[in-house]
C-alpha cells in the first residue's frame, strides 16, 4: 500500500511537472519562448523592463528580442545556448541580495521550476518567438492518435491527443436525456419537453443527434440565449448608471441581437454594425441601431460633473469593451502610462481612443431617457399604426377639401352680421391708474375693496394713494411693474352715442376683476401671464358716459393687462368688409372666405377632427421608442494624449490620429480614419486575436470555461491555451467559414468531446481536477437568468414572448428606494404576464439590479463582463427556496403534476422528474418524495390555513378543483425539486 | 506570496482532493452537513495573513454626502477673521470645482456658525453639535487630511469605498471576505445596513458593497430595517421550521446520491450552503431581534435605537453583528449633502449619530472588543470654506470639496488621543501629512494584518489592489 501511494505521488509529481513544461510545446522537451519563457518574463520582469517606457529600469526591455538577444557579449542579456554567462540567468540565480531579480522589494520571488525553465531555453538555443495570440493563427496538421474509434470530427483528434498525452481515457458518451437537457440549455437556455426528450430518446435514425442540433438552432430561443451573453459583454442595462441612474431605452438594440443571432448574421457583419453601422453608406435604421452597442455605457447627469470627464469617460469605457471583447486586450492598461506588460504604448492607446472621441455625445447626458445621438425605432406594428393615423389625418382633410359651405348659409351670415357689427363705436377716455395696495396675500387682495370698486372719484385719496394718469394702447399686453400680492386698478370712461351692447376683452397678470358703471361684470382669480382675449365679456353700455375699472392683482413677479374693445367676435378686416355701405363682390368673396375658414359650422367640426387625428398621430410618433446611436460631429474634435489619463491634462504638442497597435496588423494604407475602418480592421479574415478570441467564448460558454482561460485577456499575462493547435483550428474554420457562428457552434456540439458524460470516477478528477484536458464533460450550476426561466418553463407559466420592452417581475420591496436619489424612486411591478417573461429582459437598474440574479452572479453591467464568475452561496439556497417568483412556480408545477402527471403518486412523481430533470424519477427519489409527501400532506391535512396560505402566494390563481391539501403537499414536492442539485445544474 | 488565480475553485478542489483522500464514499450525509467540516462560507484567500494582526472585525460609518469637516472637526480661530472674505486665488489656486458653483461671482468663505472646543489630550477641535464624539476625543485619531481626486459624489463615493472611481471594483468590506473569511458559520462575513437622514440625500449604489471582478459570494449582505432583515430569509407563508427541514432532507438525500454518482464537489458545496442557508433562517432574526438588550444599551445609544431603520438602531445591530463574529459591518447614513441651509441641517444629520457613534465606540470599550475593533467614522469627501449661494447672517451653503476633510479612526491598532495632518485657515488646503483615501484603506489593510501590496488578485492581466495601482503608503504615525 505504502508502494502505492508513493507511485501515485511520484505519478502526479510527473503529471504536474510535464503540464508545466508543455502545454503547448510541440515537442515535450523543447522550451517555448512563447508559451514558457514569456509569462514568467511578463510576471516578474516586464513591469519594469518592459514596454512602459516612463518607468523603464535600466533601460533594459526584456519584452523585445533585439532588448533580450542583441548588444555585445559583455552586455548581453541572454547567451544562446550559455546560461552561466547570461546576465537574465546570472541575475535570477545570484545569492547577492542587491543584485537578486525579481529585487526582494518588490515581493516577488521566481519559483524554482521557473529558474529552471528559463535555463533549460537558453541551453537550447534561447529561440525567438513572437506572442503566440498575435501571430495569425493557421489550419493546424490533425495530430496523431491512437485510438481512431473515439473521434467523431477534428476537435476530438485534437483534445484526444491531448488526454494521450496526459495518460487520459475519453469518457463515454452521455446517455441520451443528459445529452438533450444540456444541449437545449446551451443552444436556448431553456429545458426541453418532455414530449422532445422522448422524441429524441426513441428516434433511432444514425443523425438524431444532428437533427436535434438543427432544430434547436432554429428556435428563435437561441437568438435569446445568445444575446443574453452578449448583454454582458455590451453592459447593457436600462438605467444610465451614474449619480441618478435614470431609465433609458436601448431595448430596440437587444431586439437587433436577438433578431441577428437568429438570422445567423455573420460575424464580420455583426461586429461592423455594432461597432460602426451608423457610418455604412446609406446606413439603415437596423444598422444606426446596432452601433448603439457603444452607447449602453454608463452616463452621469449629476449637478456638479464637469462634463469633459465624462466624455473623455465614455470614450475610454469604448476603448475598453471594444479591446476586451474582440481583441482579449487589456487596452484600458495603457490610458494613464505605457502598457506594462503588453506592446502598446500610452500613444497608441489613444490612436485606438481617437477613433471614439468624434462621437457627438456630450458629457452631461440626461436622468430621463435618450441622449442624441438617437434615432426613432418604429417596429413593424408601430410603422403601421402611425402610417394609419397619418392615413386618417390626410383622409379627414380630403373630405374637407371635397365640401363647401352653401350660399345660402353664407348670404345670412353676411346680412345677420351687418346687423350686429354696426354699433356706433364709443369715444373711449383716457386711463387712470391707482394703486398699488399690497395684501397678506392674492386672495386678500382678489376680495377686499380697497375703495373705488363702489363708486370712482378721481379726486379722491385712498390709503394715501391717488389716481394717475396713465397712457395704455388699446389692444396691446402691457406688462406693468407692480408688487408681490397687490391689488391695482385701472379706470376709463366710454361715452356711448346709444344704449348698445360691445363686445370687450381683456387679459390679465394675474387675477382680474372688471366693473362696468360700478357693478362686478367679470372676475376670475387665476395666476398666469398677461395676453391677449384671455378674458372675453359684452359691456351693456347705456347712453351718455360709462365707467369702466379693472382690477388687476399681482401674486408675484411682473404685473400686467389687456384691453380691446369689439375685440372677440370678428378680426378688424372684416368688421370693416361688414361696414361697408355697399357690399361689393370683392367685399363678399373676402366675407365668404372669412366664414368658410373660421365660421362655417361643419367645416369647425372637421377641423376639430383634424386636430384630433393629427394629435394622436403626433402623440404616437412621440411614443416611439428611440435608441442611442453612435454619430461622428460634423467637425470631428481633435485627440491628444491625456497626460496621466487625466482628461484636463492633454499634451497639445502632438496631435493624435486614428490608428491601430504596431504590435499588430496595420491598416490598409487607403482606410479612412473613421471607426468604420477600425471595425473592418477588427474582422480581418487574418486579424490574429479576433476570431481566436471569439471562439473561445463560445467554448467557454459551453465548457464553463475558455481553450484560454482567461477568456478576455490574450496579451502576455493572460492565460496560454491549453489546446493551442485546437483553438487555431477552430478560428481559422470560423473566419474562413464566413464568420458562419451557427455552423462553428455545431461543429463543437457535434464533437465527441462535447457528448461526452460529465459523470467520473475519482481517480481521473485527481489527474485533471480542472479538466483542462477535457476528458468529461463539465457539470457546473446554470446561471442566474436559466434557473428562473427554467423553473417557470418547468410550471408551464414561462412567457414565451420575443423581445420588446423589459419588464418588472416580483422583487422584494424597497429596493429602489432605498438607494435611489432623494428615496424617491418606487419599483412598479408589472402585472400578469410580464411576470413570467424570460430573465433576460428582467429591467435592469445597473445601481439596484434585480437581488434574486445578482445572487446568481449576474453582474451589474455597469462595465463589460465577458465571463462571469460562479458561486454557490446560501443566498442563492434562499432565492430558489422562498423568493414568491419560485414559490409561485412550484405551487403552479405541482398544480401541473396533479392535473397531467397521472393517477397514482409513482407516475405523478415521474412525470414531474420527466420536466424538471428530463428523465423519470428512480427508486430512491420515488422513496424519498413520497416520504416528504406524506409527511406534508398530513400536516395540510391538519391545518387548512396553512394549505391556502401557501397556494396564495404570487399572482396566479390556484385551481380551485385540486384538492387542497394535496395540492399543497405537491407544492412542497416541487419546491424541493426544484431546489435539487441535478435541477440547478447543467449535468 | 503569489495571489491565487480563482481561489475559490482551487479551496473547493484541494478540499475535495483531502476529503478524497480519505475515502469520499464513507463519508455520511451528517458529517457533510456539519459546519466544521464544510464551511464553505468561512475560509479566505489568505491562508495566513502577512503581519500580525492588530484586529479582527471593522465596523464603517460612512455619511453619505460629504459631511462638512468645517462644521464638525476642522475648526481653527483664525477662521472667525476670513468670514465673509472672497476665498483669496491663492488658495483657491486654479482648483476646479463642481459644475454647481463654478459659474458663481463671489466665494464668500463662511466660519462655522457653531461654538467649538478642544477636547482630549490632542487638543482636537470639535464642533458644540458632536458633544457626544467629542467626549470620545481620547479614544480616536482624528484625521484632518484625508483628501480624494473626486469632486462628485458619484465617483468620489465610488472611489473611497472601492479604491478607484473606475466601476468594476470591489468594496473594501468585499476584498476582506475575499482575504480573510468570515469566522461565523451562520451569519455573512460582510453586512451594509442603510439608514436615511433628515432631508434629501444622495443616491447609493450596490457597487459599494458589491464584489466588482470577486466572485459575488463576497458582497455585502444587505440587513434591511423593515420586512425580512435579509432578503428572501423568510420561509413562504404556510411552510414553517419544520416543512423547511423536512424539504431540506429530501434534497440533501438526493444531492448526496448526485455526488456518489458524479463525485463533483460542488454538490458537497452546495449542501453545506443550503444548511447554511437553514442556519441563517434561525440565526439572523435572533441577531436581529433587540429585546434581549437591556435597558442602559438603550439609554446609551439614545432614543432612536428602539427604531428600527434609523441609525441608532443600526448602532446596535451592528454590535451585536460584531460580536456575532462577523468580521466587516458597514452602515450608510444618508443627507449628508449640505448646498444649501447648511447650519440647519448639519446640525439636525449630527443630531441623528452623535449619540449612537459614541455610544457604540463606548460599548465595544466595555466589552473588550474595541482593541481589535477598528471603527472607520467618515464621508466620501468634506465641503467648501466658500458659501453656495448666498451668505447670510445665519444661513449659508457649502460646496463639495475633496482637497481635504476629516475622518477620524478608533480601536484595534490605532493610536488613542491623537490628530494627524493639517490643513490651511481656509481648510481648502493640506499644509501637513496629507492622506490620500487609499493611504487610509492600505492603513486599515495593516491593522488587520495584511500588505495592500502583497493582497493582490488577478484579473485582466493585472494584479489588482484594494488601494489602486498608482501606489499608496500606510499611514504609520497613526497606528498605535
Amino acid at each position: 500500500m505504502r508502494f502505492f501511494i508513493l507511485n501515485f505521488k511520484f505519478l502526479l509529481a510527473w503529471v504536474f511537472f510535464v503540464t508545466a513544461l508543455e502545454v503547448l510545446a510541440d515537442e515535450p522537451n523543447e522550451v517555448s519562448f512563447s508559451l514558457d519563457v514569456r509569462p514568467i518574463l511578463s510576471n516578474y520582469c516586464v513591469h519594469c523592463h518592459g514596454p512602459d517606457e516612463e518607468h523603464r529600469k535600466a533601460d533594459l526591455q526584456l519584452h523585445t528580442q533585439d532588448g533580450l538577444l542583441s548588444g555585445d557579449i559583455a552586455s548581453r542579456i541572454v547567451v544562446p545556448g550559455k546560461p552561466e554567462e547570461s546576465l537574465l540567468f546570472q541575475r535570477i540565480t545570484t545569492h547577492d541580495k542587491d543584485e537578486l531579480m525579481p529585487p526582494p522589494e518588490s515581493k516577488k520571488e521566481m519559483s524554482q521550476e521557473e529558474i529552471a525553465l528559463i535555463k533549460r531555453w537558453i541551453s537550447q538555443g534561447a529561440k525567438w518567438e513572437d506572442h503566440w495570440a498575435f501571430v495569425t493563427p493557421k489550419t493546424p496538421q490533425l495530430p496523431e492518435v491512437r485510438r481512431s474509434d473515439w473521434p467523431k470530427n477534428s476537435i476530438d483528434i485534437f483534445t484526444l491527443a491531448k488526454m494521450e498525452q496526459q495518460g487520459l481515457e475519453p469518457s463515454r458518451e452521455a446517455d441520451r436525456r443528459t445529452l438533450i437537457r444540456r444541449v437545449c440549455f446551451d443552444l436556448t437556455g431553456l429545458p426541453p419537453s418532455p414530449r422532445e426528450v422522448e422524441r429524441f430518446v426513441n428516434d433511432s435514425e444514425p443523425n438524431a443527434y444532428e437533427k436535434l442540433i438543427d432544430s434547436l438552432l432554429a428556435s428563435e430561443r437561441y437568438g435569446e440565449r445568445m444575446t443574453l451573453a452578449w448583454m454582458d459583454a455590451a453592459r447593457y442595462g436600462d438605467s444610465s448608471v451614474f449619480h441618478d441612474d435614470g431609465v433609458r431605452f436601448m431595448w430596440p438594440w437587444r431586439d437587433w441581437t436577438i433578431k441577428s443571432y437568429n438570422d445567423n448574421k455573420r460575424f464580420d457583419k455583426f461586429t461592423i454594425e455594432q461597432l460602426a453601422g451608423d457610418q455604412i453608406e446609406n446606413a439603415s435604421i437596423e444598422q444606426k441601431v446596432a452601433s448603439g452597442f457603444n452607447r449602453n455605457h454608463g452616463t452621469t447627469d449629476e449637478g456638479g460633473a464637469i462634463d469633459e470627464e465624462y466624455r473623455v469617460e465614455y470614450n475610454v469605457d469604448r476603448v475598453k469593451t471594444t479591446s476586451n471583447v474582440w481583441l482579449g486586450l487589456t487596452m484600458e492598461c495603457a490610458q494613464c502610462h505605457d502598457h506594462k506588460y503588453d506592446p502598446i504604448s500610452q500613444k497608441e492607446y489613444y490612436q485606438f481612443y481617437a477613433y471614439f472621441n468624434k462621437n457627438s455625445d456630450k458629457g452631461m447626458q440626461t436622468r430621463n431617457g435618450n441622449s442624441a445621438p438617437l434615432i426613432k425605432v418604429p417596429n413593424m406594428m408601430q410603422s403601421k399604426e402611425l402610417q394609419n393615423l397619418r392615413n386618417n389625418v390626410k383622409r379627414l382633410k380630403l373630405e374637407k377639401s371635397k365640401k363647401q359651405p352653401s350660399l345660402k348659409e353664407m348670404d345670412e351670415w353676411i346680412a345677420d352680421n351687418r346687423a350686429s357689427e354696426l354699433p356706433e363705436p364709443p369715444e373711449l377716455g383716457g386711463w387712470y391708474f391707482l394703486g398699488s395696495f399690497t395684501a397678506k396675500d392674492s386672495n386678500e387682495a382678489f376680495k377686499k375693496d380697497y375703495g373705488p370698486e363702489k363708486v370712482v372719484d378721481l379726486d379722491k385719496e385712498y390709503a394715501g394713494k391717488k389716481w394717475e394718469s396713465r397712457k395704455y394702447e388699446d389692444g396691446k399686453v402691457h406688462t406693468i411693474e407692480l408688487p408681490e400680492k397687490s391689488a391695482s386698478y385701472f379706470y376709463r370712461t366710454l361715452n356711448s352715442p346709444s344704449n348698445q351692447k360691445v363686445n370687450a376683452s381683456f387679459g390679465s397678470d394675474d387675477a382680474i376683476k372688471v366693473f362696468l358703471n360700478n357693478k362686478q361684470s367679470l372676475a376670475n382669480n387665476v395666476s398666469r401671464a398677461p395676453a391677449a382675449d384671455q378674458e372675453k365679456g359684452v359691456l351693456n353700455l347705456v347712453k351718455g358716459e360709462n365707467h369702466l375699472l379693472i382690477k388687476i392683482i399681482n401674486n408675484g413677479g411682473q404685473g400686467g393687462f389687456y384691453f380691446k374693445l369689439g375685440g372677440s367676435s370678428l378680426p378688424e378686416l372684416v368688421i370693416n368688409n361688414l361696414r361697408q355701405d355697399i357690399l361689393k363682390a370683392d367685399h363678399v368673396t373676402k366675407l365668404q372666405e372669412y366664414y368658410k375658414k373660421s365660421v362655417w359650422p361643419l367645416g369647425k367640426e372637421l377641423d376639430a377632427k383634424i386636430k384630433v387625428a393629427e394629435k394622436s398621430a403626433g402623440d404616437f410618433d412621440k411614443s416611439i421608442v428611440s435608441v442611442m446611436t453612435m454619430g461622428d460631429l460634423a467637425k470631428p474634435r481633435k485627440t491628444y494624449v491625456l497626460n496621466r489619463g487625466h482628461y484636463a491634462s492633454p499634451n497639445k504638442d502632438e496631435e493624435i490620429f486614428p490608428n491601430v497597435p504596431a504590435a499588430l496588423p496595420g491598416l490598409p494604407k487607403e482606410a479612412p480614419k473613421k471607426r468604420l475602418s477600425l471595425a473592418k480592421w477588427i474582422m480581418d479574415d487574418d486579424h490574429p486575436l479576433t476570431s481566436r478570441v471569439t471562439v473561445n467564448r463560445y467554448w467557454a460558454n459551453l465548457f464553463g470555461s475558455g481553450l484560454v482561460s482567461t477568456v478576455a485577456d490574450f496579451g502576455t499575462r493572460g492565460a496560454l491555451p491549453s489546446h493551442p493547435r485546437l483553438l487555431d483550428y477552430l478560428s481559422r474554420d470560423f473566419a474562413d467559414s464566413g464568420w458562419n457562428v451557427k455552423r462553428i457552434l455545431k461543429q463543437i456540439l457535434m464533437s465527441a468531446t462535447y457528448r461526452q458524460t460529465s459523470a467520473s470516477k475519482l481517480d481521473k478528477i485527481e489527474k485533471d481536477p480542472e479538466n483542462i484536458y477535457l476528458s468529461r464533460a463539465p457539470r457546473f450550476r446554470l446561471q442566474g437568468e436559466f434557473i428562473r426561466d427554467n423553473a417557470l418553463s418547468v410550471s408551464g407559466i414561462l412567457n414565451n414572448k420575443l423581445g420588446g420592452p423589459s419588464v418588472k417581475p416580483y422583487q422584494p420591496p424597497r429596493i429602489w428606494n432605498e438607494v435611489a436619489l432623494n428615496g424617491g424612486l418606487f419599483y412598479k411591478r408589472d402585472e400578469g404576464q410580464k411576470l413570467y417573461r424570460r430573465s433576460m429582459y428582467t429591467y435592469w437598474k445597473r445601481s439596484a439590479p434585480m437581488p434574486s440574479m445578482v445572487a446568481f452572479d449576474a453582474p451589474t453591467r455597469e462595465k463589460c463582463v465577458i465571463q462571469r464568475p460562479r458561486t454557490n452561496t446560501p443566498m442563492q439556497a434562499l432565492v430558489t427556496m422562498n423568493d414568491v417568483q419560485f414559490v409561485e412556480a412550484a405551487r403552479v408545477f405541482a398544480q401541473r403534476i396533479l392535473n397531467q402527471g397521472g393517477e397514482d403518486f409513482d407516475s405523478q412523481i415521474d412525470y414531474a422528474f420527466l420536466l424538471a430533470t428530463s428523465r423519470p424519477a428512480d427508486d430512491l427519489r420515488k422513496r424519498t418524495f413520497r416520504n416528504l409527501y406524506d409527511s406534508q400532506l398530513k400536516e395540510f391535512r391538519g391545518d387548512k390555513k396553512r394549505a391556502e396560505d401557501l397556494l396564495k402566494f404570487g399572482e396566479v390563481k390556484r385551481d380551485m378543483s385540486v384538492d387542497l391539501a394535496k395540492h399543497a403537499a405537491w407544492t412542497t414536492v416541487a419546491s424541493a425539486i426544484l431546489n435539487l442539485d441535478e435541477v440547478l445544474t447543467k449535468e | 506570496m503569489i495571489p491565487l488565480l480563482n481561489s475559490d475553485h482551487l479551496l473547493d478542489r484541494r478540499k475535495f482532493l483531502n476529503i478524497g483522500a480519505r475515502g469520499m464514499g464513507a463519508l455520511g450525509l451528517a458529517s457533510l452537513t456539519q459546519p466544521e467540516m464544510l464551511n464553505a462560507a468561512s475560509r479566505g484567500s489568505l491562508t495566513e495573513t502577512h503581519f500580525k494582526p492588530k484586529a479582527k472585525r471593522v465596523i464603517y460609518l460612512f455619511f453619505s454626502g460629504g459631511p462638512s469637516h468645517i462644521d464638525m472637526y476642522d475648526y481653527k480661530p483664525a477662521m472667525k477673521k476670513i468670514h465673509g472674505i472672497e476665498l483669496p486665488d491663492s488658495i483657491r489656486n486654479g482648483q476646479r470645482i463642481t459644475g454647481m458653483t463654478s459659474g458663481q461671482k463671489s466665494f464668500p468663505c463662511v466660519a462655522p456658525m457653531f461654538e467649538f472646543k478642544q477636547h482630549g489630550q490632542s487638543g482636537g477641535y470639535y464642533s458644540e453639535i458632536l458633544p457626544n464624539i467629542a467626549s470620545i476625543a481620547d479614544e480616536m485619531t482624528l484625521i484632518r487630511s484625508v483628501n480624494t481626486e473626486a469632486i462628485n459624489h458619484d465617483p468620489a463615493i465610488t472611489y473611497i469605498n472601492t479604491g478607484t472611481q473606475q466601476l468594476g471594483h470591489p468594496s473594501m468590506g468585499a476584498w476582506l471576505n475575499y482575504g480573510l473569511g468570515s469566522p461565523s458559520d451562520n451569519l455573512p462575513g460582510y453586512i451594509v445596513m442603510i439608514s436615511k437622514g433628515r432631508g434629501g440625500s444622495q443616491a447609493l449604489y450596490s457597487r459599494l458593497w458589491g464584489s466588482g471582478f470577486l466572485p459575488s459570494k463576497h458582497q455585502g449582505v444587505k440587513f434591511r430595517s423593515s420586512g425580512e432583515p435579509v432578503l428572501y430569509l423568510n420561509n413562504p407563508p404556510g411552510i414553517n421550521r419544520d416543512s423547511r427541514r423536512a424539504i431540506l432532507d429530501s434534497i440533501n438525500t438526493i444531492n448526496l446520491d448526485k455526488f456518489k454518482q458524479t463525485q463533483d464537489s460542488e454538490i458537497q458545496t452546495r449542501i453545506a450552503q443550503y444548511e447554511m442557508a437553514f442556519r441563517m433562517q434561525a440565526s439572523v432574526p435572533d441577531l436581529t431581534d433587540l429585546k434581549s438588550e437591556p435597558d442602559h444599551v438603550f439609554d446609551l445609544y439614545g432614543k432612536e435605537s428602539k427604531t428600527p431603520g434609523k441609525f441608532a438602531y443600526n448602532c446596535v445591530l451592528a454590535r451585536r453583528m460584531l460580536e456575532s463574529g462577523v468580521p466587516f459591518v458597514q452602515l450608510f447614513h444618508r443627507g449628508w449633502d449640505q448646498h444649501g441651509n447648511c447650519p440647519r441641517d448639519i446640525r439636525r444629520q449630527c443630531e441623528d449619530v452623535d449619540q449612537p457613534v459614541a455610544a457604540l465606540v463606548r460599548d465595544l470599550k466595555q466589552r473588550g472588543m474595541l482593541d481589535d475593533t477598528i471603527v472607520i467614522c467618515g464621508g466620501e469627501f468634506g465641503r467648501t470654506i466658500y458659501s453656495q449661494g448666498k451668505l447670510t447672517k445665519d444661513n449659508h451653503g457649502r460646496d463639495h470639496h475633496g482637497r481635504c476633510f476629516t475622518m477620524w479612526m478608533a480601536g484595534g491598532g490605532i493610536r488613542k488621543g491623537h490628530v494627524h495632518g493639517e490643513t490651511d485657515d481656509f481648510s481648502y488646503n493640506i499644509v501637513r501629512d496629507p492622506v490620500h483615501i487609499n493611504d487610509l484603506n492600505a492603513t486599515v489593510l495593516q491593522c488587520l494584518g495584511i500588505d495592500h501590496e502583497r493582497f493582490t488578485y488577478r484579473y485582466q492581466g493585472l494584479d489588482q489592489r484594494l488601494t489602486g495601482v498608482q501606489g499608496a503608503n500606510v499611514v504609520n504615525q497613526i497606528l498605535a
